[in-house]
C-alpha cells in the first residue's frame, strides 16, 4: 500500500518534470526599476507619458511558450505627461474617466516566437471597452547576462493601439485632427521571481 | 572706388519680409488672447498650433530680414529729423528686431519646457530647447508675456511715428516702406 503510494507519487512527480506542458517560472516587476510609457501626437508633435503605478504577473520561459501568460494592470491615474494641465485632462471623463475606469487590464493569449524575440496576442481593457492589441518584446534571462544586476529577466516590448477603439477622447476629443488617433506603447520591465 | 548711393526706399524684399511679419505678428496677439483663458481642449490645442507654427515662421523671417538688412542696408532717415527723434527711431527699430527673435524663442522654450514640442503646420517638428520643468514654464510664461506687452507698446509707438511723419511731416517715411507707392522712385 506505501510502496504503491509512494510509485505513484514519483510517477506523477516524473510525469511534471518531463511531461508535454512545462510550466513558465512566475515573475513581478521591481517597480523602481520598470516603467511603462506612451507616446501620442498632438498638433504633429510626439509627447511622451508614462504611468508610474502598474503591476505585472508575468509566467514567461523561452522554453515554455504555451504556458507564458502576462498580466497587467495600470493604475491609470498615475499618468504623468510632465504637464499637470494635460495629466489632469486625461483624467478626466472625456478621457480616461478614471472615475469610472481606474485601472487599464491587459491580458496575453498566446505567445509566439518571432525572427527578432517574441509577439503575443493579448486583449486590452480600457474605459470598460475589451480590444485585441498584439505585442512585441524582447525577453532577458539574467543567465544571458543581459538583465540588471539582481534582477531574474528584462521584458521590453512595443505596442501600438488606437485610442478611439476603445473611446478614449469623448466630445471634441474624438477628433483626430490635433490628437492622432495612434498611440505608441513602450514597456520595459525588470523582474524578480514571484516570491 | 565710387561709394554705393543709399537707396530711397525700402527693396521689395524689405517691404515683404516687414508687411509680412506685421501682418503675422497681428495675427500672434488675436490668436494668443483668444486662446490662453479656453480651457485645456480641442479649440486651445489647435489655436496655439497655429500660434506655434506662426512664431517660428516669424522666427525664419526674422533671420532672413535681418540677413538681407545687413546686406542691403535701408535707406537714410529724413535730413530734418531731430537728434532724439533718430535715436527714438533708432532704439524702436533695434527694440523690434530684439522682439522678433526674443518672442518666438521664449515661445519656443515654453513650449519645450511644457512638454509640447513645437510641430511647424504638422510637417515636421522642432527639437525641444529646455527639458520639461513647471517652475522653467512659469518663467518662460511670464518672460514671454512681458515682451508680449513691450511689443504691443513698440508698434504702438512705430505707427504713431510712422503715421506722424506721413502726416505732420509730410515725408516718404512711410510711402517708402509701402509697396505700391511711387515714394523715392524716380520718374
Amino acid at each position: 500500500m506505501t510502496r504503491s503510494l509512494v510509485l505513484a507519487v514519483s510517477l506523477l512527480v516524473a510525469g511534471f518534470g518531463c511531461g508535454v506542458v512545462r510550466a513558465a517560472p512566475a515573475y513581478v516587476t521591481d517597480a523602481g526599476a520598470s516603467s511603462i510609457d506612451f507616446t501620442g501626437v498632438q498638433a504633429g508633435a510626439a509627447f511622451k507619458g508614462t504611468f508610474h503605478k502598474f503591476s505585472a504577473a508575468i509566467e514567461f520561459s523561452p522554453d515554455a511558450l504555451p504556458s507564458a501568460h502576462f498580466d497587467v494592470v495600470i493604475d491609470l491615474s498615475s499618468v504623468d505627461t510632465l504637464d499637470k494641465d494635460r495629466d489632469t485632462t486625461m483624467r478626466g471623463p472625456d478621457i480616461f474617466d478614471v472615475a469610472h475606469f481606474p485601472t487599464a487590464h491587459y491580458v496575453t493569449r498566446t505567445v509566439t516566437k518571432t525572427a527578432t524575440g517574441y509577439s503575443a496576442t493579448g486583449s486590452l481593457t480600457l474605459r470598460g471597452v475589451t480590444k485585441d492589441v498584439p505585442i512585441d518584446f524582447q525577453w532577458a534571462a539574467s543567465a544571458a547576462g543581459a538583465a540588471p544586476v539582481g534582477a531574474a529577466a528584462k521584458l521590453q516590448g512595443t505596442a501600438t493601439l488606437k485610442r478611439l477603439d476603445f473611446g478614449v477622447g469623448q466630445g471634441d476629443w474624438k477628433s483626430t485632427e490635433w490628437i492622432a488617433d495612434s498611440v505608441k506603447i513602450a514597456f520595459s520591465l525588470v523582474l524578480k521571481p514571484k516570491p | 572706388m565710387a561709394q554705393p548711393v543709399p537707396p530711397k526706399r525700402y527693396s521689395g524684399i524689405a517691404q515683404f519680409l516687414h508687411w509680412v511679419i506685421a501682418a503675422l505678428i497681428i495675427a500672434q496677439f488675436a490668436l494668443a488672447w483668444t486662446a490662453e483663458d479656453l480651457p485645456l481642449g480641442m479649440h486651445k490645442l489647435a489655436l496655439f498650433a497655429k500660434h506655434k507654427s506662426f512664431g517660428m515662421t516669424v522666427l525664419m523671417l526674422a533671420l532672413l530680414r535681418l540677413a538681407w538688412r545687413f546686406a542691403n542696408p535701408p535707406p537714410a532717415l529724413p535730413s530734418g529729423m531731430t537728434g532724439i527723434e533718430r535715436s527714438l527711431a533708432r532704439v524702436t527699430h533695434i527694440a523690434f528686431y530684439v522682439l522678433l527673435f526674443a518672442m518666438p524663442l521664449t515661445g519656443w522654450m515654453m513650449s519645450s519646457a511644457k512638454n509640447y514640442s513645437v510641430s511647424w503646420f504638422g510637417l515636421f517638428t522642432w527639437p525641444n530647447l529646455v527639458a520639461p520643468n513647471e517652475t522653467t514654464f512659469g518663467w518662460l510664461r511670464s518672460t514671454h508675456d512681458t515682451l508680449s506687452d513691450v511689443l504691443l507698446a513698440v508698434a504702438v509707438l512705430h505707427i504713431l511715428a510712422a503715421l506722424k511723419h506721413h502726416f505732420w511731416n509730410k515725408d516718404d517715411v512711410l510711402l517708402r516702406m509701402l509697396p505700391g507707392t511711387r515714394a523715392g522712385k524716380k520718374p
